[in-house]
């Protein structure tokens, strides 16, 4: 059957890698499989209903178009990267185009694997990833779930793919909405954190762009050390206060300010929201 | 082993030193004017030699123990001091006051007093105490160890410097207030969800002390500890939500904060001598008095403390 096909293309330099829709997203993933070179450039199809994001791709050797079933029927692996609402009619459009040897999978916000698979042919194998942004600086996090007729190959080459853009782990979907809540939007609660610590340093006196910089290296420090040394994060805190420092005067003032129960609302909210929104 | 008052620390510490079997009752003694005290009872039902001459606890003690109020340890100074020979420990156990205040006022009677400087806790009474010590200048190496080893026999002990007494006493000397009180919310929520009272009770006392012996015993840090007991998208973490939204953490460091602050607070007013009469029990007071006619207080004005001025009525 096709699996000969499919292990041949499993050699990642000959991998057809598609793209439909071509946003931020996508183009987050795009560049870390280019820095990582799993993929060359010349091999990835991007579509898109404009050129206005395609000149991007264009400039970094991918090939464009505006139709999406070129991407299909010219690559295995198809990522489906465009806004929700949009998602149904595409898939309309390509599903006969899409066979067994297709690998789909869905960067669509809030679309799940059942409703994708219902709107693919029965025998199509389904993937579903939730990126971050940061996988355009190969700093990304990224759970993905299989559909039912997706398997352990499949599963694999999306890992080994998309490792070299971050942390890449499978999951159960019922996970990818908390995801979100902490990794997708949580980007954004550490510039909101950054922003906030360099006003701060501003305030005491210290010039904008310096601060920025160093809150910016500071979280990068931090997380690294959380990241290679495996401590819990309460032991790391506890090591940087000294009795009666600096430190533990900060900290009791975040304690003050019920950071800690305002960061879990956050993630909560965000989490919500994905799950209300994939319902809708 | 000698206790100047005979309340609740004394108590403790006496039940605690009997129980461990480290002292018989009858080398105990204890002295207070006031015999109306529950404790006073408790005490001589434990077999301690009870009396209510202060002089007398001190002539049958080697280890002195001042178990009396921060505002009163002046006066008791002032009254044994006389009686204090080379031989003796003294150790104090009151908050806020400073071993310098205690080595100068008895420095006037015994040119090298032992001091020591103590701060524990209630739990000494079920050996579960939390001391720190430290120890004074005249104070050998032995006589800091044999502090210890009484009161290692009451729960946990360790030397400190003394500038870190403070903050022991804002964390573990009022540490059981703490967990009393959270305690007896915890009690109220499981009452409020359906529990009687007293399995409540039970539960929730279980329940701290089963969580203080895991982490005594553990390598982990408490954030660990919390971490393995809360599994994803269950009742703890949802319950631990709720303390994190009311400022739980900020409370309790709020709390040791406050203790260690007025602390120190209360032994700057005793070294400017500010403490205002009121401060002091009256019939206390009165009796401490009577003891010691040389000593005169003013009733109006302020108290005079740590001087060997008599201020006239």
């Amino acid at each position: 059957g096709s699996g000969g096909v499919v292990a041949a293309a499993m050699e990642a330099s000959e991998l057809w890698v598609g793209f439909v829709g071509a946003g931020r997203m996508a183009g987050g993933l795009v560049r870390g499989l280019l820095q990582a070179g799993k993929v060359p450039a010349s091999n990835i199809l991007a579509s898109a209903p404009s050129d206005k994001n395609l000149d991007a791709w264009r400039e970094l050797g991918c090939r464009t178009t505006h139709c999406n079933l070129e991407v299909v029927h010219r690559s295995t692996l198809v990522f489906l990267a465009t806004k929700p609402h949009i998602l149904p009619g595409v898939l309309e459009e390509i599903r006969p185009a899409v066979g067994s040897h297709h690998i789909v999978v869905s960067l669509v916000a809030g679309v799940t694997i059942q409703t994708l698979q219902r709107l693919l042919p029965p025998w199509t194998k389904v993937l579903r990833i939730m990126p971050n942004l940061p996988c355009v600086v190969q700093a990304g996090a990224m759970v993905f779930s299989r559909g039912s007729n997706a398997g352990d190959e499949e599963a694999a080459l999306l890992k080994s793919l998309l490792s070299s853009c971050g942390l890449c782990e499978e999951v159960p979907e019922s996970y990818i909405d908390i995801h979100t809540g902490l990794s997708g939007s949580g980007v954004a609660y550490v510039y909101l954190f950054a922003e906030a610590l360099a006003e701060g340093a501003v305030k005491m006196g210290m010039p904008g762009a310096l601060a920025s910089r160093i809150a910016a290296q500071t979280l990068l420090g931090a997380a690294k050390m959380l990241l290679e040394t495996g401590e819990h994060p309460a032991k790391l805190r506890g090591d940087v206060c000294t009795p009666g420092g600096t430190t533990i005067y900060a900290l009791h003032q975040l304690e003050k300010g019920a950071l800690r129960a305002t960061v879990m609302d956050a993630v909560e909210a965000a989490t919500n929201r994905a799950c209300d929104m994939a319902k809708d | 082993v000698g206790f100047i008052g005979a309340g609740q620390l004394a108590f403790a510490l006496a039940r605690g030193f009997t129980a461990a079997g480290v002292l018989a009752a009858h080398k105990i003694t204890a002295s207070s004017p006031d015999t109306d005290l529950p404790t006073v009872s408790g005490l001589r039902k434990m077999g301690v030699n009870f009396t209510v001459s202060n002089k007398d606890t001190v002539k049958s003690s080697d280890v002195l123990f001042l178990a009396v109020k921060p505002p009163i340890i002046p006066f008791i100074l002032e009254e044994v001091g006389p009686d204090i020979e080379a031989r003796h420990i003294v150790v104090s156990c009151a908050a806020g006051v400073t071993i310098s205040s205690i080595e100068k006022k008895l420095s006037t009677f015994c040119p090298t007093p032992k001091v020591i400087r103590c701060m524990t806790n209630t739990p000494v009474i079920v050996r579960e105490g939390a001391t720190v010590y430290a120890t004074g200048t005249h104070a050998d190496v032995e006589d800091g160890k044999l502090l210890e080893q009484l009161m290692a026999s009451v729960g946990f002990c360790t030397e400190v410097e003394e500038d870190l007494i403070d903050a022991v006493t804002g964390l573990s000397g009022s540490g059981p207030a703490y967990a009393f009180t959270a305690l007896d919310a915890l009690a109220d929520g499981g009452v409020k969800m359906g529990l009687p009272r007293r399995l409540a009770v039970r539960l929730g006392a279980q329940a701290l002390l089963g969580a203080a012996k895991m982490l005594l015993e553990s390598e982990q840090h408490p954030g660990q500890l919390k971490d393995n007991v809360c599994s994803p998208g269950g009742a703890t973490i949802h319950a631990l939500h709720f303390l994190e939204s009311g400022g739980f953490r900020s409370l309790l460091i709020n709390a040791v904060e406050a203790s260690c602050i007025r602390t120190r607070e209360l032994q700057h007013l005793a070294d400017q001598e500010e403490i205002s009469p009121a401060a002091i029990k009256k019939t206390l007071l009165d009796k401490v008095k009577l003891e010691s006619p040389s000593l005169s207080v003013a009733s109006a004005s302020k108290v005079s403390l740590f001087t060997n001025k008599s201020k006239k009525n």
